[in-house]
């Protein structure tokens, strides 16, 4: 089944009223908690999000989330397993349209036009705003190929020549060129984790993303391989916009300078990095991130 | 069950963080006790108390130590955010000052020693009179101080802050009785210029009650107050 989208008037959306989605789910969080806490809106936003929910068949996994994601900011998303945040993060590249069942209602804008409007090229959409996964997906090419790939399709790189200046530049931006400019040719899947994630970021932004998801990206990786990373997130953020899904808090805390942190499909908090981990607003964050959350 | 400190679901991290807790209520326990007791000497021109609290300094110190090395290990060790965080932050604080709560009631005690080791060169009771009037306040502040932070109870913290405002008035009050008093008796000028060594060491001591009052909103509200207004602070604890 496709994805259903309803991407009429945002004046007509169907959001289902409130007190219907709590008879449905969650009877244990009050509609006082429901409320997100702190300032949703950012000035100039890439992406703005109003409404959105999220339905897997009849089950409701976001609920009414509206939220900024500003330009050059990198933003990390964090909650409990289930809370509805990668869910979410696969909204804002339509990466949800390929799972059956799945209803998204809502408006979802990237620089002011609705990324869920039919006449969309859902391909072109992906290659404005890039993913980067888990685990490491390297294609089973070689390093070469598995940067020029995305140019090639989407028609950004003709020549030879202008396509090897993608592949450097993109492998450079991804503090990968160093490592890997004398064996292009050899397969991604040989690099290490670390180096293979880096590919993968390398491929994201050969295509010249506005915006790079991030879905856990270091989870399969060391702690040296995983500062490369972070240190990678902090570099592209002067380019880029940079949604990351994170269940390492101090990972959040230590790339992202707006932490959004969701619970139950609900969006309950967002606030600066530095305000949420210090001193966050709403009781279910502060029990998450200072363990307490049972 | 301690809200500030329990609740993990690490039960050794709630271990820690209580045990820290614990230890600040015991140097506070102790740095009072040596205030009371080097008022104490003094009032009872007792030379072996007065020795027993410079000792007794020593016990405080390795306690500060103690409270340095916990706060170290549980950073390095559970990397405390939110509340845990401004908990650890307020424990280190409220120690370091307490350290030095101690320190001024040595001076306190070393008062007793130089006023009444000779017996015949001691002071005119009337010289300490207001010095041994401000013990009471400081104590009550201290004790104010750390039940703010045990509770956390911001009203009570609040009422410490109002007091330190009392405690410089009776300062400066204590400093005009003194410049009378050697006005009238000028051979006395050795023993005032201790006095007020020693009427400084209490306003001090009022002045570290009032900053872990000020750690204890910290630790409620995450703000620092400490260099604000009263109004401020009020206004905070009303927010």
């Amino acid at each position: 089944m496709e994805s259903v989208v309803d991407t009429a008037d945002s004046s007509t959306i169907n959001v289902p009223p409130v007190d219907q989605v709590e008879s449905e789910t969650h009877e244990s969080i009050s509609r006082e908690d429901r409320n997100t806490v702190g300032d949703v809106f950012v000035e100039d936003p890439r992406m703005t999000c109003r409404d959105v929910n999220v339905f897997y068949g009849e089950k409701q996994a976001i609920k009414a989330v509206t939220l900024d994601i500003g330009k050059r900011e990198v933003i990390s998303m964090i909650g409990p397993s289930g809370c509805g945040k990668s869910t979410f993060l696969r909204c804002i590249n339509r990466m949800n349209d390929t799972i059956d069942g799945c209803r998204v209602t809502g408006e979802i804008k990237l620089d002011g036009s609705d990324i869920y409007d039919p006449e969309l090229d859902v391909v072109s959409l992906r290659s404005c705003i890039g993913m980067v996964f888990q685990k490491p997906n390297p294609f089973p090419k070689s390093i070469y190929d598995n940067v020029s790939y995305g140019p090639r399709i989407h028609g950004i790189a003709t020549g030879k020549e202008e396509l090897d200046e993608i592949v450097e530049t993109s492998l450079y931006k991804a503090g990968l060129w160093s490592e890997v400019k004398d064996r292009l040719d050899q397969p991604g899947t040989g690099l290490s984790g670390g180096q293979q994630q880096r590919l993968c970021i390398a491929r994201a932004i050969a295509v010249n993303p506005e915006i790079i998801l991030m879905d856990e990206p270091c989870s399969a990786l060391d702690p040296i391989a995983t500062a490369k990373i972070e240190e990678l997130i902090d570099e592209l953020r002067e380019q880029y916009t940079i949604a990351i899904v994170t269940h390492s808090m101090q990972q959040a805390a230590r790339v992202s300078q707006r932490t959004a942190y969701f619970h139950l499909g609900d969006l309950i908090e967002v606030g600066e990095t530095d305000q949420v981990f210090t001193n966050p607003k709403h009781p279910l964050t502060e029990d998450y991130i200072t363990g307490r959350f049972g | 069950m301690n809200m500030m400190t329990d609740g993990h679901t690490v039960q050794r991290y709630n271990f820690e963080m209580n045990h820290l807790h614990s230890l600040v209520l015991r140097i506070a326990e102790l740095v009072r006790n040596q205030l009371i007791n080097a008022a104490l000497s003094l009032e009872k021109e007792d030379l072996e108390l007065a020795k027993e609290v410079i000792a007794k300094d020593a016990e405080v110190n390795d306690l500060d130590i103690q409270a340095s090395d916990e706060i170290v290990n549980l950073i390095a060790k559970r990397q405390p955010v939110a509340r845990d965080l401004r908990e650890v932050l307020t424990v280190g604080s409220i120690v370091t000052d307490l350290e030095r709560v101690g320190d001024e009631a040595r001076k306190i005690a070393k008062l007793t020693l130089h006023f009444y080791t000779d017996k015949q060169k001691a002071p005119n009771v009337q010289i300490v009179h207001d010095l041994m009037r401000m013990v009471d306040v400081v104590d009550d502040m201290l004790e104010k101080s750390i039940q703010a932070f045990d509770g956390p109870d911001m009203d009570l913290a609040v009422e410490v802050i109002k007091t330190d405002l009392e405690l410089e008035d009776d300062f400066k009050a204590a400093l005009r009785n003194l410049s009378t008093f050697i006005m009238e008796d000028s051979s006395s000028v050795g023993h005032v210029v201790e006095t007020v060594l020693g009427l400084r060491a209490m306003e001090r001591m009022g002045g570290h009650a009032k900053n872990i009052a000020g750690y204890v909103l910290f630790l409620v509200k995450g703000v620092d107050v400490r260099h604000e207004s009263l109004e401020v602070v009020a206004e905070e604890v009303m927010s």
